[in-house]
């Protein structure tokens, strides 16, 4: 009866079109009223849901790109990015994807890379003659590369929730070559989209001209190296990082472009507290439902639910797969992690598969899930920053979901691609 | 009628605080025939140390397993317990946990809405470095060591020399790795689960605090049960501290052998010339005259 | 009833318009902090232990308040796929549905705010030395204003009043 409650307040609430966070703020708290536990406990995981530091990254990031759209360094990075590849059928999509890899190498967060690449592409996409469903959709589903190439929170987390007993360093190196694979699925992905809806390629504008917006867009490339040299030499981590994107990209603005006035700098806070605040507080929310899941031990149920349909390890891999892409759909990404790898593991361990392996397909799986509403974090802040509806977006998403699921399959059933790298290194 | 008591704990399973509370469950089961059972909650999945310590003052779960440390701010006594080289040896920390002094530290958890069961072994913990391993005191100055967020352990740390750097335990592995901290300090069990020997090899034996663990339950759940009931927990809970002693050094063992062939580099150093350091930290902490006289009760335990 | 809601409007306009300045200047505050934290930690070798608390306090003011301002602009994240396609009579039933419990929400939020604050009162934060209790401010100030703001719409929604010019959803960054 508790379950009816949680998922069927929750999908009542959606459907009426109630806001999301308060879908799953409300269907807590019903379901702890009917539980008759002190309803205090929703509101405390609320609370602790938004005492994160890693969550800073996400209004830094859009902040930073918001200061980087307006004051002039995100059109030049833009200019000498099309220069370069501007020529290739739909090439800002390819750019876009390049741009996320690179920028995943820097964060773990995929919600800041979408909000980082997403600020900086879209717009200049959408001025394009880019249609904004195209560039949010390529923007999401790149970001979610950022989790797979290292460095990546998500598997550190996942490492600790497995018992401690998986290398963090193995999950990294195993991450890349998976990462690597859904860039190029992507990417060509992005080009079939492209031509078919026919999308500009702009004549090819010369070396020297190409050269000059090297020299245009130095600071914005600049910003890149001091992130990555930051976080790889210990100045900063990945978290702060964000903060000194947002620094830099002021001084920038102020000082060397001199784009940036006043009005502009308000409205470029006011801009990230706007679109930021809601989505923290999605996440807030989905830290309560979360605590109730784990409460009602929803996973253990899947788990007796799986043992009873197969024996052969190539169905119950399928069939955790799917799981995963149903839960990914309600949860976010770390209560996910955090739910489903001590249940899960144990489960694909007794059929012989590799816990790094796991680590992998467990965070494709999840990643996937933040693009899908309705708790989708990596596709609301894509919608927020190109300004599209939900729906919009879902319409024209499925190649991309294609994509990353031909991906998903094949990181599943190959573990080499995983595997082999880390013991290149042992 | 029948009572399941939850119970939260951080640790995955198999960890020596999950399997005794687990073990007192089972006693506690078959003392009653089956009437009352702990349910434990483990990896977290009810939220930090923090967060289950409110749940369980507010009665949202009935049991809980947390360190001393996370009680500091609540109950002041627990904050004699972490003190820096207060205990000479495991042995005279079990001597004073076992005696007079533990019950009334578990008492003193009342006043805020919990009942103090048990003290469960946390082992000892130790600085672990990434480049200079640390052979002496004057080795940690300056040397930016992660701490816990809380006000004895920045200044233990300021007390050694070193520049602490308070940091949620989920960023500690990468930011060694890239150096935004040069080492952190655990115990032996957690120095191998976090997986940090691998990218900090050298672990110094400084055994700087044996703060053990606590299980408390809610004295809303408490006071729901019958006096029989109540002696039979906390029976129970008294028992299953020796199965904990046990699965714990075993535990300890095992991480330290793991961490050994993995190729960690295990210095032995000069107890005395760091614990001579922690004048500073005492003055500040044990400034009220009752937790001075715990203290000395403490240190007079044989 | 009209009257009344357009006497106190240009109070709510201006509530609503305080709390995003102030939850602006938090995300400024913020950004100083975390950078002072990275220039102590590294160039002054001194790591401040007070800046990720002080932080993190700012983010929840931040969000709830800036959640609050959303609630009334009516820029929160929604599927609206099935609405979309209902008589505009079941709409509105809809969307009063939807604000009304979400008055309830905010004023439960409030409500178990205090609670929380009053129970964990005792605790001190570390570090900072606040009350533990001032952790669930931003709970008690944010669930009184969304409660306000829901109510505010759902009374607008009632009486048919179109959304006044000043909170007319702006074109996002
Ligand atoms: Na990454
Ligand atoms: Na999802």
């Amino acid at each position: 009866m508790a379950y009816t409650i949680l998922f069927g307040v929750f999908t009542l609430l959606m459907l009426i079109g109630t806001p999301i966070a308060f879908c799953l703020g409300i269907a807590s708290f019903a379901t702890v009223l009917y539980l008759g536990l002190p309803p205090v406990v929703v509101f405390q995981q609320l609370n602790s849901g938004m005492n994160v530091f890693a969550m800073m990254a996400i209004p830094f990031f859009i902040f930073a790109g918001d200061l980087m759209v307006r004051g002039g360094i995100a059109n030049r990075l833009i200019q000498f990015a099309a220069g370069l590849v501007g020529h290739l059928r739909g090439g800002l999509g390819q750019v876009n994807i390049v741009a996320s890899t690179l920028f995943g190498g820097i964060s773990g967060s995929a919600v800041a890379d979408a909000s980082a690449v997403g600020g900086l592409m879209i717009p200049q996409m959408a001025k394009r003659g880019y249609d904004r469903d195209y560039a949010v959709n390529v923007t999401v589903n790149a970001a979610i590369i950022a989790l797979m190439v290292p460095p990546s929170h998500n598997m550190i987390l996942y490492s600790i929730a497995a018992g401690g007993n998986v290398s963090v360093a193995d999950l990294f190196t195993a991450g890349i070559i998976p990462g690597l694979l859904l860039a190029l699925a992507l990417m060509v992905t992005a080009y079939v989209v492209a031509r078919r809806r026919g999308y500009p390629s702009e004549p090819f504008p010369g070396f020297a001209k190409v050269f000059y917006y090297l020299l245009a867009s130095f600071p914005g490339i600049v910003l890149i190296g001091i992130i990555f040299g930051g976080v790889r030499s210990g100045v900063f981590t990945a978290t702060e990082s964000s903060c000194i994107a947002v620094l830099y990209a002021f001084l920038v603005a102020m000082l060397v472009y001199r784009e940036l006035d006043w009005t502009g700098f308000v409205e470029a806070v006011m801009g990230a507290v706007r679109t930021t605040a809601m989505v923290l507080l999605v996440i807030g929310m989905a830290a309560s439902f979360g605590w109730l899941m784990a409460f009602l031990q929803v996973q253990a149920l899947m788990i007796s639910a799986i043992g009873a349909i197969s024996e052969n390890p190539i169905i119950v891999l399928l069939v955790i797969n799917i799981i995963l892409l149903i839960l990914g759909t309600f949860m976010d990404m770390a209560p996910m992690v955090i739910i489903c790898t001590p249940v899960l593991l144990p489960v694909v361990k007794a059929f012989g598969i590799d816990p790094v392996h796991f680590g992998v397909v467990m965070i494709l799986n999840a990643g996937i899930g933040l693009n899908t509403p309705p708790v989708g974090t990596v596709l609301f802040v894509g919608c927020a920053v190109g300004g599209i509806s939900i729906r919009e977006a879902m319409r024209t998403i499925w190649p991309f979901f294609g994509a990353s699921i031909a991906v998903l399959m094949a990181v599943t059933y190959i573990p080499a691609l995983s595997l082999w790298l880390p013991s290149v290194f042992k | 009628q029948e009572i399941t008591l939850r119970s939260a704990d951080i640790h995955p399973d198999g960890y020596p605080t999950v399997d005794a509370v687990k073990y007192m469950g089972q006693l506690l089961s078959e003392r009653t025939n089956g009437r009352i059972k702990i349910e434990v909650m483990n990896n977290g999945v009810l939220g930090g140390e923090k967060d289950t310590i409110e749940q369980t003052r507010f009665g949202v779960i009935d049991m809980n397993r947390v360190n001393a440390a996370p009680f500091n701010n609540l109950v002041k006594e627990t904050m004699v317990l972490g003190m820096p080289f207060l205990f000479r040896s495991t042995e005279h920390m079990h001597n004073t946990v076992d005696g007079p002094i533990g019950d009334e530290i578990l008492a003193a958890f009342e006043p805020h809405g919990l009942i103090g069961l048990a003290f469960y072994d946390s082992g000892a913990r130790s600085f672990y470095t990434t480049k200079k391993p640390i052979e002496k005191l004057a080795d940690l100055k300056g040397l930016k060591i992660r701490v816990q967020q809380s006000d004895l352990w920045i200044a233990m740390m300021q007390a050694f020399g070193a520049n602490p750097t308070p940091m949620p335990m989920g960023e500690v592995y990468s930011s060694l790795e890239t150096g935004v901290v040069d080492g952190a300090e655990n115990n032996w069990p957690s120095y191998e689960s976090a997986r940090h020997f691998e990218v900090a090899k050298n672990y110094s034996l400084t055994e700087h605090s044996l703060n053990p663990e606590i299980l408390v339950i809610s004295k809303t759940s408490w006071d729901k049960l019958s006096p029989e009931d109540q002696t039979l927990l906390r029976q129970a809970a008294k028992d299953s501290v020796g199965k904990m002693r046990e699965l714990w050094s075993a535990r300890e063992k095992a991480s330290e052998e793991k961490v050994r062939a993995a190729g960690a580099n295990v210095i032995k150093v000069n107890k005395e010339e760091f614990s001579a350091a922690m004048g500073p930290v005492y003055d500040q902490f044990v400034s009220d005259p009752k937790l001075k006289d715990l203290l000395e009760r403490v240190k007079a335990v044989k | 009833m009209r009257r009344f809601m357009r006497t106190i409007r240009p109070l709510l306009g201006a509530l609503s318009r305080a709390s995003l300045y102030i939850a602006g200047i938090g995300m400024v505050a913020m950004t100083l902090i975390v950078g002072w934290q990275v220039f102590a930690r590294y160039v002054l070798n001194d790591s401040p232990s007070w800046s990720e608390p002080l932080a993190l306090h700012l983010m929840a003011w931040f969000i709830m308040l800036g959640a609050a301002v959303g609630v009334r602009e009516s820029v929160h994240l929604g599927l609206d796929v099935v609405r979309h396609v209902m008589k505009p009579s079941v709409q509105l039933a809809m969307d009063l549905a939807s604000l009304g419990l979400i008055v309830v929400f905010g004023l439960a939020m409030a409500y178990y705010g205090l609670l929380l604050s009053a129970g964990t009162w005792t605790a001190t934060i570390p570090v900072l030395g606040w009350p533990g209790g001032v952790d669930f401010f931003p709970l008690v100030v944010g669930g009184a204003m969304i409660a306000l703001f829901a109510a505010e719409r759902f009374i607008d929604q009632f009486l048919g009043v179109e959304l006044a010019a000043d909170v007319v959803v702006q074109e996002m960054a």
